[in-house]
């Protein structure tokens, strides 16, 4: 199996105060700590995995600066033979399908069975870079992969869907999955093999050198405009609607009115 | 530091163990959990059955208290045996989720908490923090320990201490925000890998300072950095022999009484360890109307709390009662009613064994300097 599994280098949010920069579209990250996204994390185990059974080899592909490559090594560390890094300040990387165009310029012409990338990303939360790398690609798809069994020249993928529903698809490789978190258990990069993954080869490329047009890419291309970020404010009121269901669904409509909201 | 070349026989010097049983006799686990310590330095010989014995959940329910070593006739440290096999796993890289963040967060964040380094001073906020710089010299040099740093049950700990040390008016500095984690449980945890990289730059980085001695804060700190670090020029102390000090030549003013039993606990790190014994309960009997009491188990006999040993991050499989609720149902059985001690994992085990226990009403469970930042005039 040929796998390439993109990985995404970000911060973690979820305790550290999120304050908006002057600028108001961007977010101050000094006080950040980074580390690979939490579903790529299990999209680098899963290709392992896959790896480690099959046979093949596995491909780390990010966008991202310098800094990332000690996530680039770990998933090396972990059992991914090679990487290669895309920084280029023109992408327009708020916006997942320029980010899917880049990934998938790195990818193309490039023989593969499988394309990994996590379902979704823990600071944009699009759920969209997967599924549009596919398209991008030409090939089959699966979002929300929590199994992964592979058959002769297809791939059999379990999705977790809304309500507890698991639907088991099939399709013709090569495809691109994306991986739900919980699909296995990730490994611990131990320094040790961080280190030998010093020698495996981690190459830097930027647009020009993938071949892809900046402007098929940058923000001219985007329709993703990002006008203004702000911290919602903490209300303290709520009101809760009694009566029978009709009366509840009017006095909800005139809220609404009354709020400008409709 | 042991070479690559070496066997697990000759790293361990496992033939020099006479099978007396001397550490199995001491060893605090063994009432709860299955662990043999004296059986796997036998097995370990057969290099064959490293990688089975390896595979024993029972490796991590050592808690490196060292009572083994402390005991063993032929100064064996029959802990680092379990050490050496959790490290076969951690080479694996399958370890457990909780172990694998706080390693991977070591090596990125310089802590086991998941907490950005940038926020390691945040807990001095709102004080008057003297930070140290390279070069300039100081008297005493305090490492504030990752677990104090961030975790909001313990910052009261290093908060009075920098009150208290503000009001003595005695040569103090900090280390900045850009120093990391000692290392101790790394080495636990068995990722000896990451253990000697810490080694390596935290050396560099502790020497760039001049001190007349390096004030740690946890026993976990101190006793790694006086064990682990060769190379550091800086001698090593615990803040108990400072506060010990300024008490003996009447620096500290009380601002009243503490008319209470208390009992103290000794940290493995800091007691069998460390062999500070005196200078926590001389601080203690000195707070006007403490009546100090003692445990049965005491000093080099101490009951581990379970906390070191990177148990932080690893779940015992046994169900049995945990230490930290047989030490605080022997402090309560005593009549105390403040449990002290001078170790901040031992603060958070013990104080959940209270809880646990429902004796909140009653108890309390105190660092040190918790308490004495309630009775010393700051």
């Amino acid at each position: 199996m040929k796998t390439f599994v993109c990985i995404k280098y970000v911060p973690d949010t979820s305790e550290a105060e999120v304050k908006v920069n002057p600028d108001g579209v961007t977010v101050d990250s000094s006080r950040f700590s980074f580390d690979i996204n939490d579903a790529d994390n299990y999209a680098v185990e899963e290709s392992v995995l896959i790896k480690e059974d099959k046979g093949g080899e596995v491909t780390v592909v990010s966008i991202g600066p310098k800094q990332s490559d000690v996530m680039i090594r770990m998933a090396m560390a972990k059992g991914c033979d090679k990487a290669l890094r895309v920084e280029d300040e023109r992408i327009a990387d708020h916006d997942p399908l320029m980010v899917a165009r880049v990934l998938a310029g790195a990818i193309k012409g490039q023989e593969f069975d499988l394309v990994f990338t996590g379902c979704w990303a823990d600071d944009d939360g699009h759920m969209s870079t997967g599924v549009a790398l596919a398209e991008y690609l030409g090939v089959n798809h699966a979002s929300m992969v929590k199994k992964v069994e592979i058959l002769d020249g297809k791939v059999k993928a379990h999705r977790e869907l809304e309500g507890g529903l698991m639907e088991v698809v099939e399709l013709e490789l090569p495809a691109v999955l994306t991986i739900q978190t919980g699909i296995n258990e990730p490994r611990y990069a131990p320094i040790r093999g961080i280190r030998q993954a010093q020698k495996k080869e981690l190459n830097v490329a930027g647009l020009d050198d993938l071949g892809i047009d900046p402007a098929e890419v940058g923000s001219d291309a985007s329709q993703v405009i990002v006008e203004n970020l702000y911290i919602p404010e903490v209300e303290s009121t709520a009101e809760f609607i009694e009566g029978e269901p009709e009366e509840k669904a009017e006095k909800l409509a005139s809220i609404l009115v009354k709020g400008g909201l409709v | 530091m042991s070479t690559e070349s070496q066997t697990f026989t000759e790293k361990y010097d496992l033939l020099g163990c006479i099978q007396c049983g001397r550490c199995t006799g001491g060893c605090p686990v063994t009432v709860r959990a299955d662990l043999n310590v004296r059986q796997f330095v036998n097995d370990a010989y057969d290099e064959e059955k490293l990688d089975e014995l390896a595979r024993l959940a029972e490796i991590w329910d050592c808690t490196a208290c060292h009572t083994c070593a402390v005991r063993c006739p032929k100064g064996l440290k029959p802990l680092e045996v379990l050490i050496g096999l959790r490290s076969m796993i951690v080479e694996s890289g399958k370890v457990e989720p909780t172990v694998r963040d706080a390693l991977q967060s070591v090596l990125l964040e310089g802590n086991p908490w998941e907490k950005a380094r940038a926020t390691r001073s945040d807990w001095m906020e709102g004080l008057d923090v003297k930070i140290a710089e390279p070069g300039v010299a100081v008297e005493n040099l305090f490492f504030v320990c990752c677990t104090n740093a961030y975790d909001p049950r313990v910052q009261t700990t290093v908060k009075n201490l920098v009150k208290l040390l503000n009001k003595t008016g005695i040569d103090y500095a900090f280390f900045p925000d850009d120093e990391s984690c000692c290392g101790s449980e790394v080495f636990t945890l068995g990722e000896e890998g990451l253990f000697e990289m810490l080694v390596e730059d935290n050396t560099e980085y502790l020497n760039e300072f001049t001190a007349e001695r390096m004030v740690t804060i946890s026993p976990h700190c101190f006793t790694t950095y006086r064990t682990h670090y060769p190379d550091l020029k800086n001698p090593v102390i615990h803040y108990t022999q400072l506060i010990d000090e300024l008490i003996a030549e009447g620096k500290l003013a009380w601002k009243g009484e503490l008319s209470k039993k208390i009992v103290y606990h000794d940290p493995c790190y800091l007691g069998k360890q460390g062999g500070i014994f005196d200078e926590p309960r001389r601080i203690l009997k000195s707070i006007p109307g403490v009546e100090l009491v003692e445990f049965e188990r005491r000093r080099e006999r101490s009951l581990c709390c379970e906390g070191g040993g990177g148990k932080m991050w690893v779940e015992s499989e046994s169900k049995k009662e945990r230490l930290a609720d047989t030490r605080i149902k022997d402090a309560k059985a005593l009549g105390a009613e403040i449990v002290a001690v001078a170790c901040p994992f031992c603060v958070l085990t013990l104080e959940d064994a209270m809880k646990n226990l429902g004796y909140e009403e009653e108890m309390r469970v105190a660092e040190i300097m918790e308490l004495l930042g309630e009775i010393v005039d700051l």
